[in-house]
């Protein structure tokens, strides 16, 4: 019924090519005009409403275009039950959708019933990984999929952390069998903020379970970098996106921007950048 | 060492209500030019500003009518009173509302309460379900004795919002773009209002005391005949026949079924 349902549309795994975010303001005019995309990504929050002007834009893309799913509220991190809700709204637009990946966070977003609404930052210590790596589980075993974990910006560290944040979170990707999405200006942004080193990072980053790479622009005004998503991807997260795609091979990657919204050929063009970083490592490769 | 739900609990309190306790600050890793408070503080305002984007997106016109400085104070308050329950935000907000009629630094614009009620049912809306459109050969065929036992369905993306203010006036003057007279009667009468979604659109349609009391007692599944006759005591006179012609063929009515069945 599923199959016969989509028969037609657009095959949806995502190619090693680059992506861009769908955001609202950009709509109609990648309906209108079909830039050439490797694929987009929407936030899968803003989609559980059912019905309305923003799936009929997602359904006209999605038939041209494969499509991830990226949510940000499901907060594996949080010391309470899953919102079990959330996750059946996440799979009826899975269902509805078939998109090529699924992704969450590796944080925290609720306490007490209280949503936060924001990516909060982990201890990382034992406790936490069982937790997160039973709840990412419990995910994909209610999804009946693999999903991808993305590292986090952060803006503070607790003094009981006993791990590095690179090596929970290969932990996390090889106990509860989750791929990863490796999001390369956090990683840059997390250096600065918590002054280690962004290549030992990479280092230690499982390259076989990295199916996707975030890049975005961050704030650097203040006493720590802020991750925005509201400018172009800085110098330095590019050289370490083109030493990530050496160590790890070429990836499907995305170019975020969620604040101050350029107009779509400023974002096609932050995503031209990061093809040719692809090209260059596909003609390696052959 | 705190445990994993003492620390997320610690934490949301700091960022919530404001209170830090004696302990969070001492779980943070100072340093790197930002202690333990101004590091909490960062997340803070993330959060905050998260709400108010989410409030901003939702409620334009009340915050045209108040401007940033009110709103962003009017989103606080809200948040740390009716805290957010969803891991999804487009949630967020919807008892902005009731918040606001109880709230005494609003208490002078006795209307905003009701522009903001207005205001949800359009977010609301706008993202409800779709729904085909009423089988007009089906309704074309029902022998005329069967009409007064016919139980309609209204559609999913329509919402009824009722005001003693001028809340549509108010609503279209702060529409951007608009360049009409702002000139506002305030006390020249209220207004029953239809929301509901045509195509992709959100449309606003005042409704008689006859049509309001014929769509409410269609939504709550009373056969045509007694709908008709609650119309008809709310506005004797009523015209049965041209409401419902308007609500089949604009969309209101999406589908109906022979109450007897």
């Amino acid at each position: 019924m599923r199959e016969a349902e989509h028969a037609g549309r657009n095959p949806g795994a995502i190619p090693i090519r680059t992506g861009i975010g769908l955001r609202t303001p950009h709509c109609r005019e990648i309906v209108e005009s079909r830039p050439d995309i490797g694929w987009v990504e929407v936030h899968s929050e803003n989609y559980f409403c059912e019905g309305g002007q923003p799936h009929r834009f997602l359904e006209l893309v999605r038939a041209d275009c494969p499509l991830s799913l990226h949510g940000v509220g499901l907060g594996p991190g949080s010391a309470e039950p899953l919102d079990l809700d959330h996750l059946r709204k996440l799979g009826r637009l899975i269902d509805r959708y078939q998109p090529g990946l699924v992704s969450e966070h590796l944080c925290w977003s609720a306490a007490g019933g209280r949503h936060l609404n924001d990516l909060l930052p982990l201890p990382y210590t034992e406790e936490a990984l069982a937790h997160v790596c039973d709840r990412i589980e419990e995910t994909q075993r209610f999804l009946g999929r693999q999903i991808l974990i993305e590292n986090v910006s952060s803006y503070l560290q607790f003094r009981h952390s006993t791990i590095p944040e690179w090596e929970f979170l290969a932990e996390v990707s090889h106990r509860s069998a989750c791929a990863l999405l490796l999001d390369v200006n956090n990683i840059y942004v997390n250096s600065v903020n918590h002054g280690f080193d962004p290549r030992a990072y990479l280092a230690s980053v499982p390259a076989a379970a990295v199916q996707e790479i975030h890049l975005a622009g961050f704030d650097a005004t203040g006493a720590c970098i802020i991750d925005t998503h509201g400018t172009r991807v800085a110098d330095e997260v590019w050289a370490l996106y083109r030493e990530a795609i050496a160590r790890l091979g070429p990836r499907p990657t995305l170019i975020e921007w969620d604040t101050d919204i350029p107009a779509l050929e400023v974002l096609l063009a932050e995503a031209s950048k990061a093809a040719q970083v692809l090209e260059e490592a596909h003609a390696v490769a052959a | 060492m705190p445990s994993l739900p003492e620390l997320q609990a610690a934490f949301a309190r700091a960022v919530i209500e404001r209170d830090e306790g004696p302990l969070l600050v001492d779980w943070i890793v100072s340093g790197r030019g930002l202690d333990a408070q101004a590091r909490l503080g960062v997340y803070r305002n993330n959060v905050l500003s998260n709400y108010r984007k989410a409030m901003r997106a939702a409620y334009p016109v009340v915050f045209a009518l108040v401007g940033e400085a009110f709103f962003n104070h009017a989103c606080d308050t809200y948040a740390s009173r009716y805290p957010s329950r969803s891991g999804d935000l487009n949630d967020f907000g919807g008892e902005f509302g009731y918040f606001l009629a109880g709230w005494p630094p609003a208490a002078q614009l006795a209307y905003l309460s009701d522009v903001a009620r207005l205001e949800w049912a359009v977010e609301r809306v706008f993202h409800a379900v779709d729904a085909a459109a009423l089988d007009l050969h089906a309704l074309a065929l029902v022998p005329q004795e069967e009409l007064p036992n016919l139980r309609f369905e209204l559609h999913p993306a329509s919402r009824i919002v009722c005001s003693p203010y001028p809340i549509l006036r108010i609503w279209q003057v702060n529409q951007p773009g608009f360049a009409g007279s702002q000139a506002m009667e305030l006390h020249a009468g209220g207004d029953t209002l239809l929301v509901i979604r045509r195509g992709a659109t959100v449309e606003l349609e005042r409704l008689s005391a006859g049509e309001l009391s014929l769509l409410q007692a269609l939504a709550t599944d009373c056969p045509l005949a007694r709908a008709h006759a609650q119309a008809l005591e709310a506005e004797p006179g009523v015209d049965l026949t041209a409401l419902l012609q308007h609500h089949v063929l604009s969309g209101t009515l999406v589908a109906f079924r022979n109450g007897r069945q």
